[in-house]
């Protein structure tokens, strides 16, 4: 192994195993203010769809910029040097593996439709455009933190279970699998961030440079190409994951990364055909308003589609949410899930909190701190309780289900749920009233109501209410603050 | 082999029964074997009885001084720490660190309280003082922000939140099916209730004997149905070393997790003792609730759990 891998798996292994525990750190509820979502704030394609899609850059995002500018710099780095589900693939590719020389020469060969990635970048920048931000499906690194969420952590001892989570893990692990028959695949087919900084590496300063002189054209470069870029025919610095395996490899010195190398007699142009560029780009357009149209909460308020707190409006929710999972991981009860279905198809894998996994702790604003694209704002405490003076802010309102309710509807004293809600004076009040039993005597009941401009809608009552499976109290999406009119009553004033 | 369909020789025949008879005793004996094998439910801890051999039951009430001082004059009057805990012994304090409230909202016990407890463990000896609590909130944030993960720490107690409890099924057969409590609190030779006193709705009052709450997992909220005999059902269960009854503050309205400091009264008082119920009477009148107002506390009293008179409290009055 050549000095410059060596220090590219340091690298590699420094940016996973820093991925990795962060995420740990979210899901250990970690008190310090680490930089939770740093790589998601470096991610240039977030911040091009969520530019696109809500006209607005959300803060720490500018950081794409830095990464953008690296890439105009020094090439795909981040690909071969930083990306962690890059890194993951690598491995895997190595590990499940072992090829002999021409499987090698063939699986790095470039491919006519590894510019597949370029059109669903098209696509997905077409459709942000048009108001729905879908990058998320295949960003690298959304993919990664999602697959672990969802996959990873509900499994590992003392993890709490993520039913919707197989369908994110089963993408991370085709993701990771399918470099076992084509080494890095997802990077070279269908990454959208691949794609987008492979536009800027056209232009980089420093690429692979072959001195046609000097190359006994032994094809070793080849053998271990990583982007499948042809440092031997006409280099694609598009494509160049600049994993530098070629320099290193190459017996005659003829191939180096060098700065402002002379230029190629034919710059080599990206394989991208017009039409079919146009056509992916048109059918994002076109598949925007359908995604749009199966909105749960898009047009009409769902009861059931609970979204964290300080999370926008639906449709400013949808154009900056890139399904990463982070809320999901760093929720301590458990209670946000990745949507299957009740955000529609289009907001597949976008958070959504279930009462019955856990309740939405009532000082507790971790969700809108490691949000990365502000899709859920960033809140402290005493605003988000309330204690700052202001409204505070509701996710939903609870309903007690009197045929259900012990006391309400089996004459039994209960109120667990007055004892749980969080608010103070509490939500949940309870009439105390003095009630025939079916052997002719008396019982003291108390019985639960709902005083709807006290309740936050946390669902800390609906998670804690003893009847099994379907809670006796449960909490939908009306009188979210979010929606102005998703209501029920006046406030109070 | 045979040489013609039909006809097999004597070497096959015994080969093929052989070999038919040997898979069929195969399952036979593997049905046998495994045949209702778990037909016995799993083993049920019994909670052990923590109380000191040879002790009368007193409670004793100090007021006025800082919470440790408190309680250090309560333990004193009744000989000692040293009378409860023995060199070796390993020593839960079961504070009420229910809610992710501060101190000053009087919805979790006191942390001085609690540091003060682990430190006259330890200093009577105790091999380990473990500090934990099954929290309803954010365990983290219950036990971070109610200030008793550093100061028990501090004392130098374990602190184990709920997240990292193991809970395993325990002989409770007055309280309901299913129900499960935290090992740690039964491999415990001592355990030290160091509640809260605060208001609830329900129970009126939520003082040592519902305390025990807190060691129990999953499918307590059902005891809510019949909480009074649910309460002294558990004090019949649980029989802690020492109850120690915090009225550093206590909470009056919107209990048990109140919320507003308006709520909240500064007693300055802790009652430390051994009768569990009169330790509950007394931090009743507290709250301004005569015994007889408290329906558990009558309940435990006919069980001859303890005694509700609370003029059997023995005030040192303040410091």
């Amino acid at each position: 192994m050549s000095w410059t891998t060596r220090i590219r798996v340091v690298y590699q292994a420094f940016f996973l195993a820093l991925f990795i525990a962060l995420l740990e750190r979210l899901a250990a509820g970690d008190p310090r203010d680490l930089p939770a979502s740093a790589f998601f704030h470096a991610d240039p394609l977030a911040a091009v769809a969520v530019v696109l899609s809500s006209a607005t850059l959300p803060g720490a995002l500018v950081w794409g910029a830095a990464l953008l500018a690296l890439t105009v710099v020094f090439g795909r780095v981040f690909c071969g040097w930083v990306c962690p589900l890059g890194t993951l693939q690598q491995f895997a590719s190595w590990l499940l593996s072992p090829r002999s020389r021409r499987e090698s020469l063939a699986a790095n060969r470039y491919r006519r439709w590894y510019a597949t990635k370029t059109y669903v970048l098209a696509a997905l920048l077409l459709a942000a455009a048009a108001g729905t931000v879908q990058t998320g499906l295949l960003d690298p690194l959304a993919t990664l933190a999602r697959g672990l969420a969802s996959g990873a952590w509900p499994v590992l001892p003392g993890g709490r279970p993520v039913p919707g989570g197989w369908l994110a893990a089963a993408l991370l692990l085709a993701v990771v699998i399918s470099s076992r028959w084509l080494p890095r695949v997802f990077c070279r087919a269908l990454c959208p961030l691949g794609a987008l900084l492979g536009i800027f590496a056209r232009f980089s300063l420093f690429r692979i440079a072959r001195r046609g002189e000097a190359c006994s054209t032994c094809t070793l470069c080849t053998f271990a190409c990583q982007g499948a870029d042809e440092p031997l025919g006409e280099h694609r610095p598009s494509e160049c994951h600049v994993c530098l395996n070629c320099t290193t490899t190459c017996p005659e010195g003829a191939l180096q990364y060098r700065f402002l190398p002379s230029p190629p007699a034919r710059p080599a142009q990206p394989d991208l055909a017009r039409r079919y560029l146009i056509g992916s780009a048109l059918a994002g357009l076109v598949a925007a308003p359908i995604l749009r149209a199966t909105g749960g909460g898009r047009q009409v308020a769902d009861p059931r589609l609970l979204r964290p707190p300080g999370a926008r409006a639906e449709p400013d929710f949808l154009a900056r949410c890139i399904k990463c999972s982070l809320c999901q991981q760093a929720c301590p009860t458990g209670a946000l899930q990745p949507a299957i279905g009740q955000a529609g198809v289009e907001g597949l894998w976008t958070p959504v909190l279930v009462p019955r996994r856990g309740w939405c702790e009532f000082a507790c604003t971790r969700c809108g701190e490691v949000c990365p694209t502000g899709a859920i704002e960033r809140l402290t405490a005493p605003r988000k309780t309330g204690y700052d003076g202001g409204e505070p802010v509701r996710i939903g309102t609870a309903f007690v289900d009197r045929g259900r309710c012990l006391p309400w509807a089996m004459k039994t004293p209960c109120i667990v749920c007055e004892e749980m809600c969080p608010t103070d004076p509490k939500a949940i009040w309870v009439e105390t009233l003095e009630e025939p039993t079916r052997d002719g005597g008396t019982i003291f009941l108390q019985r639960p109501w709902v005083e709807p401009q006290r309740c936050v809608g946390c669902g800390i009552c609906e998670h804690r209410c003893p009847v099994g499976e379907e809670a006796a109290i449960r909490v939908f999406s009306v009188g979210e603050s979010r929606d102005p009119l998703n209501r029920i009553v006046l406030p109070v004033r | 082999m045979s040489d013609e369909i039909g006809r097999w020789d004597r070497r096959e025949v015994v080969t093929r029964l052989g070999s038919a008879a040997l898979a069929a005793g195969a399952v036979l004996a593997g049905v046998a074997f495994f045949h209702d094998r778990r037909r016995d439910v799993p083993a049920r801890r019994k909670v052990p009885d923590w109380r000191a051999v040879g002790v009368p039951p007193r409670v004793v009430a100090a007021r006025g001084g800082e919470p440790a001082a408190n309680v250090r004059r309560a333990v004193a009057a009744l000989g000692g720490m040293e009378r409860f805990v023995r060199r070796g012994e390993r020593v839960v304090v079961k504070p009420n660190v229910g809610w992710d409230r501060l101190p000053e909202q009087a919805a979790n016990t006191d942390p001085e309280v609690v540091a003060e407890l682990v430190r006259l463990c330890l200093a009577a000896g105790a091999a380990q003082v473990v500090v934990t609590d099954i929290s309803c909130n954010d365990p983290r944030r219950c036990f971070a922000r109610s200030g008793i993960a550093a100061a028990a720490a501090a004392a130098g107690a374990v602190v184990v939140e709920s997240g990292r409890l193991r809970l395993v099924p325990a002989d409770l057969a007055g309280l309901a099916e299913g129900i499960e409590v935290a090992e740690a609190v039964l491999a415990a030779d001592r355990v030290i209730n160091v509640p809260v006193v605060k208001h609830h709705r329900l129970s009126r009052a939520t003082l040592g004997m519902k305390n025990w709450f807190g060691v129990l997992g999953p499918g307590r909220n059902r005891l809510h149905q019949s909480i009074h005999r649910a309460i002294a059902e558990l004090a019949a269960t649980f029989k802690p070393t020492l109850t120690v009854v915090d009225a550093t503050r206590v909470l009056l309205a919107n209990g048990p997790q109140g919320g507003s400091l308006g709520d909240v009264r500064g007693v300055g008082a802790v009652a430390v003792g051994t009768d569990p119920v009169l330790c509950d009477a007394w931090g009743g009148v507290q709250l301004g609730l005569r015994p007889a107002e408290l329906p558990f506390l009558r309940e435990a009293e006919q069980r001859g759990l303890g005694r509700t008179d609370t003029a059997l409290v023995e005030d040192l009055g303040t410091a």
